[in-house]
């Protein structure tokens, strides 16, 4: 028998053990936002090239150990460019899901917390938005306001919100239910205090697990809107414009598309591994195999189950 | 019928974004190298200078009609430029639907099934990989792998032009030529369709695998599989019928979302394969400045997620009594 008090102990300790996969995106996480803050910073004093300045003798050169990934068709370095990139592709994400998240933390709360008409009009207008596929829409909306990096990024806010409504009203309408919000209530708490100590601070760890993960998938599409040449200004040093720029001299320059788009995937990669992981962990019904790593299955008897993990 | 009214809704969305959040919307119609001639011709046509009411029935009428207008880039009627485009991006998109569907349900349920052990690592990781990929990464590399250094898939278009098409009764290449009976139609068809096929279903199926195999950790050890078990059902009836089945009904409501995004992939994919389908229509309407054209296909991508959606909610209520068909469009949820 394994008693709680042991799965508290062991808990940190084994769910960083356990969970190589978001140890791997944290990882890949830290150092490329560190090097994008870098870059921001200090410009391109920190780049082996400058990766603005045009070299037309210098262009389409083959990956070499001066240019470890090669030159693009205006000379510069694909390596700086690369660098060059992170802070819009690290910022923009990063500011859709943010904006996003706090847009639908504020609708989900009033449309779980007031209810009634309140809910009905937040929810019918978010089941609207929802369905409508996320990439075309943005474009649409891009191509509407035009070009440039905020006007994208309102576009992206636009259709990025619905998923954080529905989320939010949803765990604002499990907690609002616990007995801790009706005694909060009897003891006549403000509604302030309700909202800020009560429910907010037990809706935010979902909330922060799934907007990880989003973060990649934003990434995704901002890059995939800079690859189609819309709402990102062209020559901005973003991995999609840079893959997209490329595309009729595939055959001869793959290395101009490969590396930004590799460099997208490990981007993205970290954010996914990180928020999985994360997300695994905190499910209750997972958590005590992770654990302890049990195969339950037939074969063996069943290790005691905490009582959150049985239905 | 909420699928009518969430079509309703979408569509007056997209009026209000391509007629009042721009502070000029005659100029952005008219794109941006316009002349002042044309912009004054291109206003009157879609109504752009009426009040917002006359603009929004105006607007409502041309869509119900198939009345979209003349695409300025070719001269030709749009909505027959759609009916054109539109079922060779369905041929791509079901095939590759299909293909991911059946990939995404294998690989979730195997990695599952085998928790926590090292099977299951290289799966999640696989699929955690697959979905983090760009499509433009993953069409690349497969156009440089198949069809440049090791050539044996063609690089673009949907059949080879040294074989003489078949007659046009579906729009749908590949059933036009078995109707035809044409079979070197067919098979470079097939050829064709592999690997755009392929990487639509590859960058796309993860959230599938993800799904099934959070589902079958959520119902693998519950009671009513050990009261199955202890009922003694054998073991390949017990995943069958109780743990598979039920990993199958949120797999279900999630694919209408897959659905949508496959559908928008085709925007990257058909441009790099080559693919005359709506994808690369939307992408040559954007390259080129074309609002008129690009409006009506995006309300045709929209309708088609909610007609997914509409289905996927058929399915799901085959697949789970419990639930009624109601009629909520758009309702899966991305968590």
């Amino acid at each position: 028998m394994v008693t709680v008090a042991q799965q508290q102990s062991l808990k940190f300790r084994q769910l960083v053990l356990s969970n190589r996969l978001s140890a791997v995106g944290l990882v890949i996480v830290v150092v490329s936002v560190t090097v994008a803050v870098a870059f921001a910073i200090f410009g391109p004093r920190i780049t082996p090239y400058d990766p603005f300045a045009l070299n037309l003798q210098q262009s389409n050169l083959p990956p070499s150990p001066s240019h470890f990934f090669g030159t693009d068709f205006q000379g510069r370095d694909v390596f700086s460019r690369i660098i060059a990139a992170l802070p819009i592709d690290l910022g923009l994400p990063i500011a859709i899901v943010l904006l996003s998240s706090v847009l639908g933390i504020f609708l989900g709360m009033a449309a779980g917390y007031l209810g009634g008409v309140v809910d009905e009009a937040i929810m019918r207008t978010t089941d609207l938005f929802l369905a409508f596929p996320t990439l075309i829409m943005v474009l649409a909306v891009a191509a509407t306001l035009g070009s440039g990096l905020v006007n994208a990024m309102l576009a992206f806010v636009f259709v990025w919100w619905p998923p954080y409504v529905r989320l939010v009203r949803g765990g604002v309408l499990e907690v609002a239910a616990e007995e801790f919000i009706s005694i909060s209530k009897a003891l006549n708490s403000s509604f302030r205090y309700i909202i800020f100590k009560g429910i907010l601070p037990n809706i935010l760890p979902s909330v922060l697990t799934y907007a990880t993960l989003d973060i990649g998938t934003a990434l995704l599409e901002v890059s995939i809107l800079g690859f189609l040449g819309i709402g990102i200004p062209p020559n901005t040093p973003e991995l999609g414009v840079m893959v997209g720029s490329i595309s009729y001299g595939l055959y001869t320059y793959p290395w101009q598309a490969l590396f930004p788009a590799f460099a997208t995937m490990i981007l993205v990669v970290g954010f996914s591994f990180l928020g999985e992981g994360a997300r695994e962990a905190s499910d209750v019904k997972v958590r005590p195999y992770i654990l302890f790593k049990t195969r339950v299955f037939g074969k063996r008897p069943e290790k005691p189950i905490p009582a959150t993990a049985q239905q | 019928m909420g699928s009518i009214l969430v079509s309703i809704g979408t569509i007056t969305i997209i009026f209000l974004i391509s007629h009042v959040l721009n502070p000029d919307p005659a100029r952005l119609w008219a794109g941006p190298r316009a002349r002042a001639s044309t912009i004054l011709a291109v206003a009157a046509r879609y109504h752009l200078d009426a009040p917002l009411y006359t603009q929004y029935y105006y607007f409502m009428r041309d869509i119900l009609t198939g009345n979209f207008g003349v695409d300025p880039l070719t001269g030709q009627n749009i909505l027959s430029e759609i009916q054109f485009y539109l079922p060779n991006t369905l041929e791509l998109v079901l095939c590759s639907f299909v293909i991911l569907v059946i990939v995404g349900v294998a690989i979730g349920y195997f990695a599952g099934m085998h928790f926590s052990t090292a099977g299951d690592s290289v799966a999640r990781v696989t699929y955690l990989v697959s979905w983090s990929a760009p499509m433009y990464l993953a069409a690349i590399v497969a156009i440089l792998v198949f069809a440049n250094y090791v050539p044996i898939f063609p690089s673009g278009g949907m059949y080879s032009l040294s074989i003489p098409p078949p007659k046009p009764v579906t729009g749908i290449f590949l059933i036009d030529a078995l109707i035809g009976v044409n079979m070197p139609a067919f098979v470079s068809g097939v050829q064709h369709l592999i690997l755009p096929a392929l990487v639509l279903a590859f960058v796309n199926f993860g959230l599938i695998s993800r799904a099934v195999r959070s589902s079958i950790l959520n119902v693998r050890w519950s009671t009513y599989v050990k009261t199955a078990r202890a009922k003694g059902l054998s073991e390949s009836d017990v995943r069958r019928k109780h743990i598979l089945r039920n990993a199958l009904i949120d797999a279900t409501s999630l694919s209408a979302v897959i659905f949508g995004w496959v559908l928008t992939s085709t925007l990257v994919v058909e441009e790099l394969f080559a693919w005359p389908g709506l994808g690369q229509f939307a992408y040559q309407a954007i390259f080129s400045d074309d609002y008129p054209v690009l409006i009506p296909i995006v309300v045709v991508f929209t309708l088609g997620v909610i007609a997914a959606n509409f289905i996927a909610d058929v399915i799901y209520s085959l697949l789970d009594p419990r639930i009624a068909l109601g009629g909520h469009g758009g309702a899966a949820t991305v968590t």
